[in-house]
């Protein structure tokens, strides 16, 4: 590590680097939004990174994908490859663990982690990645983006931190069996969902900068949890309405019961 | 293999305002702090600490020759508790604190007189992760005896799921 290279950052604290690299980040899925923090997270100096993508570039993905260029959609680039190279770029001392697959197939190496940002498309996904980071005791943030409507599309998104002990999605009132079940009504019929690259930098932008104050305590914020609404028309991004009267809010969805490996206990 | 605790800030900051308290005569405080096992990568595993446990004043024995040590009703109390832990697997582990900054390790007094604890705890809760913990004043290190194991195995990184995030590595050097 030079000198003068996190300079400009020193404002973070005296031993902010040594921080931001001790800390494992775990980002489930290296898309549109993933590719964002990854190459954030590369820049502000994080060297230990646990990333699953079993998907390759395409040329859909082109219009969004950091790191992504003509060639690698025609090369077939792993999403993966393309993490790894970013980092690498930035942090050639990394430690990076990349599995070319779902984290459910593989979600030991993912337990590891302190922070784990998820950019992932599906409610139920969201779940079952908080239900995971609740288990093995990490901070989650997740990010999301959608269009609604065709006559006047409208972009809207959230960015969401949940913590061990503090209001989870449901409680923020973000995961609703509503939603869920909706979800699973669709099922296999999802449609091609509208994505594009300035939302995600927004959501992806405010994700890290939300690692960043958790890693470093450098606003002295102590937040453990938010939940971010974006409107990409107006262009603004505001606390959640829902969020009001969760201060002394105790989360019912998730105890210390639950922590580890569940427990087979005969009846 | 690797074993790995992890905490929640909330109980990270129990445990220290706890142990930071001074006694009316032994020269620190001594506590037990549960915890669960998962699964890591490698092979590996992590302990995923519960609830903390304060030891009371008078479950102290005042002897001047150690920082401080417990009686038999703190070990009773402890024993009971690894037994009622069993169904859950959720073990239990000695802390305390040494008032000095960085890494730190076991001293010659703790490494005579912890170490004996952990079998009594395991022929209880044998399905379960028990040990030692110690925490500095920025730091915290660990050693684990698994299920089915034999050896107090030192902990590669202790974690505090907090706000801020703290991450101790075990490097061997103590400061």
């Amino acid at each position: 590590m030079t000198a003068g290279r996190f300079s400009r950052q020193s404002f973070l604290g005296k031993d902010s680097q040594l921080q931001i690299a001790r800390c494992t980040i775990g980002i489930p899925g290296l898309g549109g939004g993933g590719s964002h923090t990854v190459q954030q997270f590369a820049h502000i100096g994080f060297k230990r990174y646990v990333l699953y993508d079993g998907d390759v570039t395409e040329d859909s993905n082109l219009n969004r994908l950091i790191g992504a260029e003509s060639r690698d959609a025609r090369a077939q680039t792993p999403k993966l490859h393309l993490a790894k190279m970013m980092i690498l770029g930035l942090q050639p001392d990394a430690i990076i663990r990349g599995y070319a697959c779902k984290w459910q197939d593989n979600p030991e190496p993912l337990r590891e982690c302190q922070i784990v940002v998820g950019a992932i498309d599906e409610y139920r996904g969201r779940r079952e990645l908080e239900i995971a980071c609740r288990r093995y005791l990490m901070h989650y943030i997740d990010i999301g983006m959608d269009v609604h409507g065709e006559e006047r599309p409208v972009i809207g998104g959230q960015v969401i931190l949940t913590s061990p002990g503090a209001p989870c999605m449901t409680c923020m009132g973000f995961l609703t069996e509503e939603k869920l079940g909706a979800e699973a009504a669709r099922y296999g019929n999802a449609g091609a969902r509208p994505q594009v690259v300035w939302p995600n930098g927004v959501l992806a932008s405010t994700a890290v900068g939300f690692a960043v104050e958790l890693v470093t305590g450098w606003m002295r914020t102590a937040r453990p949890y938010a939940y971010m609404v974006y409107n990409g028309n107006d262009a603004t991004l505001m606390p959640s309405k829902t969020l009001k009267g969760l201060e002394r809010h105790v989360c019912r969805h998730f105890s210390v019961e639950d922590l580890g490996d569940p427990v087979v206990m005969a009846l | 293999m690797n074993v790995a605790i992890k905490m929640t800030g909330r109980l990270y900051d129990e445990i220290r305002q706890d142990l930071e308290r001074p006694h009316p005569f032994a020269f620190e405080r001594v506590g037990f702090v549960f915890g669960k096992i998962g699964t890591a990568s490698d092979a590996g595993w992590l302990v995923l600490l519960t609830r903390y446990h304060a030891i009371p004043d008078d479950h102290y024995i005042d002897d001047p020759t150690v920082g401080a040590r417990i009686g038999p009703d703190a070990m009773t109390w402890a024993m009971q508790a690894v037994y009622h832990g069993r169904p859950a697997r959720e073990g239990i582990f000695h802390i305390h604190m040494h008032a000095c900054p960085g890494e730190t390790g076991m001293s010659r007094t703790d490494a005579r007189e912890m170490p004996p604890m952990i079998p009594g705890f395991q022929s209880v809760g044998r399905d379960a992760a028990h040990g030692i913990i110690i925490m500095s004043l920025d730091h915290g290190s660990g050693w684990v005896r698994l299920p089915g194991s034999k050896d107090l195995q030192s902990c590669s990184s202790m974690s505090v799921i907090g706000t801020p995030v703290g991450v101790f590595d075990r490097t061997g050097e103590r400061s």
